[in-house]
């Protein structure tokens, strides 16, 4: 399809020329790599985990001599599933997407297949329906982190008690997975936690930290956990703790998601509980090497998924924040 | 600021100010074009237009309103409300009866703005600021917040899939949306009186025309578009969700002036839209092939609207003559035109 | 819009009991939601939560001043503000490792004061349309924003200006508030004790009678811009200083914020009329009923279902009195 020969693509040739197939696992796949041209619908570009990911997806793209396209949705479902249109129409050798809608990509996703153009998802999982029309999806899932959230807060209440969930944007698909995925997983471990109260803090600290002051007065010290979809969340929540004139140590047990700095921090210093971390660099690497693999003509696992840590205590010292 | 004012005042550019808008949209397709190869294969374009098609039908509403003189934010919410009903009330009505289900959604959110602003008298920016936030909220309430999803996903592949080789259902019904309007403004007794309402909502009302009406009207038809515009986006995604349409009312505005119309109304035009709509496009096309970060498209898409909106300024009397350009050069003075005293009295 | 024109001005005599009504309609909200919510929930009617719909009120509440002379000035709105908080926060706290916090802060709320000069010359010189031309800078300053940063979370490193900010040095009133009640108070005597704030009214009231007086009418117009833009960027330094985080969307909208309060306080977007106290109160309004909501359970998402009511019927409320009034 392409027929411009782009400098990029020249620099890229030699760097891969130099450094060899550096790449385990695709070896033969990197050598007809070249030149192939990727599509990328990302989820945004100006945002900490997208930021970093689609930098490293780029990057790998370019030791592979690979061409991106990429597209950014800025947040928005809508956008995208146009986003997706517009790739297929321009036949690139593979695309990349990175959902936000758990069902609204499926018609873009027909049509992909129609054009035999293989799909990777990167980061975010879609329903059942969606399965047979993508090759692969990599990544971390937002409802298996919710699920581990579970896990962590069970764990750390001993199966009994009183929380509550400070969510994302209301209909956002990271929201619905990773509150979904508590949710659902608490009811399956038949355990006692009731969840008092949900709010949508939007991922915004400012917003979780007013939600946060108005949940502290009307759950005060009945509060014996706190699930945040995100640490910027949690955050919030615990400015509010102290704001309140209480004390760092009679903090209910915090679980966030994504393994900040500041959610690192509060762990060494023993006042928040958990952390989940997943690297992006990881993520964008993978999305792109599976879908180099699945543009030429390799078999690829239906699921490859990226390693998630539960960060605590016990482990902090050996982990890296993702940002 | 004397050469300044020659140069301004010269026929040549002045011509080129009052046909700012066709000036604009031939640069950036000039630009799309050389940047984009395979911009001109038919595929290409017929997706281009495909993915505008939304928002040009929901900016076909809006024009109507804007030259009104009025201000309609909650066109991204009422997309997002018909969407869902078009997909919720499938099992209920069928297929098509859900989509005319939608549309009737987005004439009733219509009828809400057009009582918020004709009968209450609440300043439109205002009323529909108000029935943005509760439309969308009703979305969420209605949903619980989780998009909903149809049963057939391939019913809705005949919106968007081009219809023999040719465009896209909804690239023909922007398309023809965009004519009817064309033709309901230039050649109708109806749209002449948009326009005099638009500029002069009192005089027209003292000359026999039925204002308020016509102002009732424009809020039903840009509520009608925008469910049009749902029903389309939802039965293409197959999804009813409470997040779409989030960022549709601000962009469908922008595209509408830089079509041309003015925000203080009386000005406007069908296929001004058309060439807004366009030029978003063709920059949207243009950057993301060139994968340029969104926030650059921002700046140079905000800068494209600024630099329209000024140039309007100084052509705004008369095209011909400098007039408003010394008004606009000689900022400071008090002294003005008599017609800019007429629009400063009149707020959308 | 139809009732500038055909409504005598406001100087006219109004119908005494209408214009009592239209006075007391706000405190008499306030009041009866301080009764709804002392009735609905125990921890309701406590300081400390009321001091929080206090601290709650405060990063909003010092946009609502510079959106108030907008109103008043007939500049309709200013679309601009998340653009302005977001460059004030991002560069406090970029600038805040090299530079320290206070000059990250005077440089951030100078670059916001300086894109609102551009909102000032555009509007009130130019006399472009405030809603377009303030969605257009503020998409630019936006886009310039996320440019710089790339879109990643900057990190503060100052916990003591931190918790000096939201600590409790006066009477236990957090410094935020004060702040927020200077900036009020500031806002309020400009507008109701100066020269300037005599123009903003005229120049809101009847353009043409005032372009006849000697009221400088392009200045008035451009300077509430520019207040509005300096103030947005002043509240987005205080947000990364007390967040001690800042990222490009952290100012998304507060622009309908600030209007709604704006709106519900009964300052009319006709201009002319209206003042800081009454904004403020408009916003006070708006945050009890968010705070009964949030400790009553409501779901956030639905509660922009009572949110939109209330933006409704106060203007209509606002509008059908003065109407009355008019008739008189």
């Amino acid at each position: 399809m392409k027929h411009v020969l782009r400098l990029g693509t020249l620099t890229a040739v030699g760097a891969l020329a130099l450094t060899g197939c550096g790449n385990d696992g695709n070896g033969n796949g990197a050598e007809s790599a070249e030149g192939l041209e990727i599509c990328y619908v990302a989820a945004a570009e100006s945002h900490a985990y997208a930021s970093p990911a689609n930098a490293a997806f780029q990057e790998a793209a370019e030791e592979h001599g690979v061409h991106v396209t990429l597209l950014s949705q800025e947040f928005d479902a809508q956008t995208g599933t146009d986003q997706l249109r517009t790739c297929i129409g321009r036949n690139p050798d593979g695309i990349v997407l990175w959902p936000l809608d758990p069902q609204a990509y499926i018609p873009g996703l027909v049509e992909a297949q129609d054009a035999d153009i293989p799909v990777v998802l990167i980061n975010s999982p879609m329903d059942e329906d969606a399965e047979g029309l993508y090759t692969s999806f990599t990544g971390p899932d937002t409802y298996e982190q919710g699920v581990m959230a579970a896990e962590v807060m069970h764990e750390e209440l001993g199966g009994e008690g009183q929380i509550v969930i400070i969510a994302g944007q209301a209909g956002n698909g990271t929201t619905i997975g990773r509150t979904d995925g508590f949710n659902n997983m608490l009811e399956e471990l038949g355990s006692e936690i009731e969840v008092l109260q949900t709010v949508n803090a939007d991922f915004d600290q400012q917003r979780a930290l007013e939600l946060s002051r108005d949940l502290i007065s009307r759950h005060g010290d009945a509060l014996d956990g706190v699930y945040a979809n995100d640490d910027t969340m949690a955050r919030g929540f615990v400015d509010a703790w102290t704001e309140s004139g209480r004390e760092l140590d009679d903090m209910p047990a915090i679980v966030g998601i994504n393994g900040q700095q500041d959610a690192f921090a509060g762990i060494e210093e023993g006042y928040y509980t958990a952390t989940i971390v997943q690297s992006p660099e990881e993520d964008g690497r993978l999305a792109l090497e599976t879908i180099v693999s699945a543009a030429t003509g390799e078999e690829v696992d239906t699921r490859i998924p990226i390693p998630l840590t539960v960060v605590t205590q016990e482990n902090v010292a050996d982990e890296e924040p993702a940002f | 600021m004397n050469t300044l004012k020659r140069v301004f005042e010269s026929p040549a550019v002045l011509t080129l100010i009052h046909y700012r808008v066709v000036v604009i949209l031939i640069a950036t397709l000039f630009l799309s074009v050389s940047l984009v190869p395979g911009l001109t294969e038919f595929r290409t374009l017929s997706l281009s237009l495909d993915r505008t098609a939304t928002l040009g039908v929901v900016a076909v509403g809006l024009t109507v309103v804007l030259l009104m003189g009025k201000l309609d934010l909650s066109v991204g919410s009422t997309l997002a409300l018909s969407g869902i009903a078009t997909i919720g009330l499938q099992d209920q009505l069928g297929p098509f009866g859900a989509a005319v289900a939608g549309i009737v959604v987005g004439v009733l959110a219509g009828v809400l703005n057009g009582f918020l602003v004709v009968t209450l008298q609440i300043n439109s920016l205002v009323a529909t600021l108000a029935s943005m936030i509760f439309l969308r909220a009703l979305c969420h309430f209605l949903t619980d917040s989780n998009p909903i999803s149809g049963d057939d996903p391939l019913f809705g592949l005949t919106v968007s899939r081009a219809l023999g080789g040719t465009f896209s259902l909804r690239t023909y019904v922007f398309l023809i949306a965009i004519l009817l309007l064309f033709i309901w403004l230039t050649y109708t007794v109806a749209g002449r009186r948009l326009y005099a309402v638009g500029s002069n909502e009192h005089a027209a009302t003292a000359s026999g025309i039925r204002s308020n009406r016509y102002l009732f009207g424009a809020f039903v038809f840009s509520g009608f578009t925008a469910g049009a515009a749902g029903v389309m986006q939802s039965l293409a995604t197959n999804t009813g969700s409470p997040a779409f349409g989030e960022a549709t009312a601000l962009t469908a505005i922008a595209a509408v002036v830089i079509g041309g119309t003015r925000l203080e109304g009386g000005r406007g035009s069908a296929l001004g839209t058309l060439g807004g709509v366009l030029v978003l496009a063709a920059i949207t096309t243009t950057l993301e092939y060139e994968s340029v970060p969104t926030y650059y498209q921002n700046i140079v898409t905000g800068s494209i609207l600024l630099l329209l909106i000024l140039l309007d300024r100084i052509a705004s009397n008369s095209p011909r003559s400098a007039l408003s350009l010394n008004s606009l050069l000689s900022f400071g003075k008090r002294d003005e035109t008599p017609t800019e005293k007429k629009q400063e009295g009149k707020v959308p | 819009m139809t009732s500038a024109a055909t409504l005598p001005p406001r100087v006219t005599e109004e119908k005494t009991a209408n214009k009592i009504l239209g006075w007391i309609a706000l405190p008499v909200g306030i009041l009866a939601l301080l009764v709804i919510g002392s009735l609905l929930s125990e921890q309701f009617f406590t300081t400390r939560n009321l001091t929080n719909v206090l601290i709650n009120m405060s990063i909003v509440g010092i946009i609502v001043v510079g959106m108030t002379f907008v109103f008043i000035v007939r500049g309709l709105a200013d679309l601009s503000v998340p653009a302005m908080v977001a460059i004030g926060a991002l560069l406090t706290l970029s600038l805040q490792p090299s530079l320290g916090s206070l000059v990250g802060a005077l440089v951030g709320i100078l670059a916001a004061s300086a894109a609102g000069l551009i909102n000032g010359l555009f509007i009130g010189y130019f006399r472009l349309n405030p809603v377009i031309t303030t969605l257009a800078t503020g998409t630019i300053v936006l886009g310039i924003a996320q440019a710089a940063v790339g879109g990643v979370i900057v990190y503060g490193d100052d916990p003591a200006l931190q918790s000096f900010l939201t600590g409790r040095i006066i009477l236990g009133i957090p410094t935020i508030v004060l702040i927020f009640l200077a900036v009020a108070v500031g806002g309020h005597l400009l507008l109701s004790q100066t020269i300037f704030g005599r123009w903003v009214y005229a120049a809101g009231s009847n353009p043409d009678a005032t372009k006849a007086s000697a009221v400088p009418l392009n200045f008035t117009k451009a300077a509430a811009f520019w207040m509005t833009a300096t103030l947005s960027g002043f509240s987005g330094v205080l947000l990364a200083l007390t967040l001690q985080t800042a990222r490009p969307g952290i100012g998304t909208g507060y622009e309908f914020d600030a209007i709604t309060a704006v709106v519900v306080g009964g300052v009319s977007l006709l201009g002319g009329f209206g003042n800081v106290p009454r904004a403020i109160g408009g916003l006070l309004l708006v945050t009890l009923l968010s705070n009964i909501m949030v400790l009553n359970g409501i779901p956030t998402a639905s509660q922009g279902l009572v949110m939109g009511a209330l933006i409704a019927g106060a203007v209509a409320l606002d509008v059908y009195l003065r109407r009355r009034g008019g008739a008189a």
